[in-house]
């Protein structure tokens, strides 16, 4: 292959696994979103301290002298899950669900508030600097000529890649053919309805946030070893481009999340490829705007009819 | 009767609150501390905060200036330039005169406006822009070189002794990132030699791995950054992990101990332009220990500036007897003071007539040596 080809093929490899990544923290958003209408801005901040949880417990954990890798990164796992789902109940039934069936807008506020406050919390507990992790997983392939132009593809981007698809496929089989995916659906659909027949709704809305924050959970710990460095601000910048992705590819849909993350990764690396790095964000973002004034609900969204 | 038994019970505490102030006044002298005590460069308003307490609490030992105890107060900008202003003008309303910080240039630069405007004497013991003394302001004053100085230093070194085959000039999009990539940039291009590539970069991303593959493709073999240290040290993580391994240099926003800790392995060898390490210096050896002493770290690049701006401020006031700003000012630019990084001399402008950096090269472990 030829120099060129190389280096289109590296930026391509880039943008696929930042989309990944965008994608991970898009998934939680889209599903809240989906089924309550609301959009959670401390979804990014849970991300965040999905990372927090990962680096205290990896810390922990090789000062204990446990030194296994799978053994170390299932433990942190799965105590991350578990606290940043807690977290996202408390949210829910803290700043939320009082709020539930008032104007759109109070909500919004109601979590863009709780966004500042974990935000805040964390960094006052956690300190306002960044904390870094070394390398765990590293090493990865390298093709192409190393005179020439040497393309990498580490195991981390792979492990990135491979999380993304799994997570959406199994949420989408979840929605879709398990019972409280179908009580979610019907949720999705008319609020009070689904009351009225006698699903507790609001079970079905906190098991939403338990799992989003779950989703979110698993995206810290692989977004915290791959870039190895988290503060209390990453989540809102992070959830800011997945919130962007999940828009783009239709928000309030699974496979759309994970559509829209990929694009705007892979605008944005070869972007950076071609121009000045600089304008990365003003093309991803001019594309947004183009595809909304076309589709205005997004790449796969469904046009949201008015309900009378 | 409830909401007037409130009423009461405020206005009491406020009366007791002024009174309080009003008596700490008479014979304490508040020096303001402006920076970043919170947010993502907090570690530099900690060095400036250890240098300028560590001075205040040496002339306090000593007896005060003209019978006043000195009191340092913090003042949280964050390094956000709107926070500044909130901050420059509360400092005004506390009937704080005297100011060490800001920190950020573009924190210094919005607030030295409202200082000028007030009378507030301000000393930054770490912002380099050049701009900030460009507008004539009376009451400004640093015990740093500036951007161009140290760009200017970086080209040179570049140029005479790096010799580099391909260089990339890389920034962070801000005043003072883009500001010294752009003096390096032109002063490499005054004596033929031309970046390939002048690019900025977001602050906060975290993925760099397009830029990265652009300057491998490049065949760049020095890269400087104009920025701080998050940043590049998440660059130079990854640069290591995807096989690119360009010489790195940038000022003195990227020495902190905490590149080590971001980049690890990668972050040996990395150049920086730096203040001369003042910690080093004879006359500072007790401070040291002293600060040592408290459980804090003297090796940063801004605790001995800091700890100048408060002597410069001070030894003013005990020569002219007063602690009126005006004066203060005439006698700062009129003189030559000697403080903890030296003797300084101030232009018409407020500027250190001599610079105050060195090339640095910095190791894995958070420390630095002169480079050769």
């Amino acid at each position: 292959m030829s120099e060129f080809s190389l280096y289109l093929l590296q930026q391509l490899i880039n943008g696929l696994t930042i989309g990944s990544t965008y994608a991970l923290i898009a998934i939680g958003y889209t599903m809240v979103y989906g089924i309550i209408g609301m959009i959670n801005f401390a979804h990014g901040e849970i991300y965040m301290i999905g990372s927090y949880i990962t680096f205290i417990v990896i810390a922990g954990l090789v000062s204990m002298g446990i030194v296994s890798l799978p053994i170390i990164l299932i433990i942190a796992l799965v105590i991350a899950m578990f606290i940043a789902s807690t977290y996202g109940w408390a949210v829910e039934r803290v700043a939320y669900r009082p709020l539930r069936g008032t104007n759109r807008l109070i909500p919004l506020i109601s979590a863009i508030g709780m966004s500042i406050f974990l935000q805040n919390s964390v960094g006052i507990s956690q300190g306002f600097r960044d904390v870094a992790l070394p390398p765990m997983i590293t090493g990865g392939w390298a093709f192409g000529d190393p005179a020439d132009f040497e393309v990498t593809v580490s195991y981390m981007q792979v492990i990135i890649f491979a999380v993304t698809f799994i997570t959406m496929t199994l949420l989408t089989l979840f929605i879709s053919k398990s019972r409280m995916g179908r009580a979610c659906r019907a949720c999705a659909e008319d609020l009070g309805m689904t009351n009225l027949l006698g699903i507790n709704t609001n079970k079905v809305i906190a098991l939403t946030f338990i799992i989003g924050a779950a989703l979110a959970a698993i995206a810290g710990l692989l977004l915290g070893l791959y870039y190895g460095v988290v503060n209390p601000f990453v989540g809102f910048i992070a959830g800011l481009k997945a919130f962007t992705a999940a828009v783009l590819g239709g928000i309030g849909s699974i496979p759309g999340a994970v559509l829209g993350g990929l694009v705007l990764g892979v605008t944005e690396a070869m972007t950076a490829a071609f121009f000045p790095s600089e304008y990365k964000d003003v093309v991803a973002f001019g594309l947004l705007i183009t595809i909304l004034l076309f589709r205005p609900s997004g790449l796969l969204g469904k046009p949201e009819i008015e309900k009378v | 009767m409830n909401q007037f038994r409130k009423t009461l019970l405020g206005l009491s505490t406020a009366v007791c609150i002024m009174g309080m102030t009003a008596a700490a006044q008479a014979d304490t002298l508040k020096i303001g501390l402006a920076g970043p005590a919170t947010g993502p460069v907090a570690q530099y308003g900690d060095m400036q905060k250890i240098g300028v307490m560590a001075a205040i609490e040496d002339i306090n030992k000593a007896g005060g200036i003209n019978g006043m105890m000195l009191e340092g107060v913090i003042y949280d900008d964050a390094c956000d330039p709107k926070q500044a202003v909130a901050v420059a003008n509360k400092i005004v309303n506390d009937g704080v005169s005297h100011v060490v910080g800001h920190l950020c240039s573009s924190s210094t630069e919005p607030a030295s406006d409202i200082y000028e405007e007030e009378g507030v004497l301000m000393i930054t013991a770490a912002s380099t822009s050049p701009s900030i003394t460009e507008k004539g302001h009376q009451m400004v004053f640093r015990t740093i070189g500036l951007d161009s100085l140290q760009g200017s230093m970086a080209a040179q070194y570049i140029l005479e002794t790096a010799k580099p085959a391909k260089i990339a000039v890389i920034h962070d999009k801000q005043q003072y990132g883009e500001g010294l990539a752009t003096a390096v940039r032109d002063q490499l291009a005054a004596n033929d030699m031309k970046a390939v590539m002048f690019e900025g970069v977001t602050p906060g991303d975290k993925d760099f791995s397009a830029l990265i593959a652009k300057l491998k493709k490049e065949n760049v073999d020095f890269v400087y950054y104009g920025g701080y240290h998050p940043e590049l040290g998440l660059i130079l993580r990854q640069s290591a992990e995807k096989g690119f391994g360009a010489q790195f240099m940038g000022p003195e926003g990227i020495v902190n101990a905490d590149l080590a800790k971001i980049a690890g392995e990668a972050s040996e060898g990395v150049l920086a332009t730096a203040p001369k390490s003042f910690d080093q210096n004879a006359i500072n050896q007790a401070r040291v220990e002293a600060i040592k002493a408290k459980g804090e770290d003297p090796t940063g690049p801004f605790v001995f500036t800091a700890y100048a701006a408060v002597e410069v401020m001070t030894n003013a006031m005990t020569a002219t007897k007063s602690t009126d700003t005006e004066a203060l000012a005439d006698y700062i630019r009129a003189n030559g003071i000697d403080t903890a990084i030296g003797a300084v001399k101030y232009d018409e402008k407020g500027d250190l007539t001599e610079s105050t950096f060195l090339v640095y090269r910095l190791h894995k472990d958070g420390s630095k040596s002169p480079a050769q």
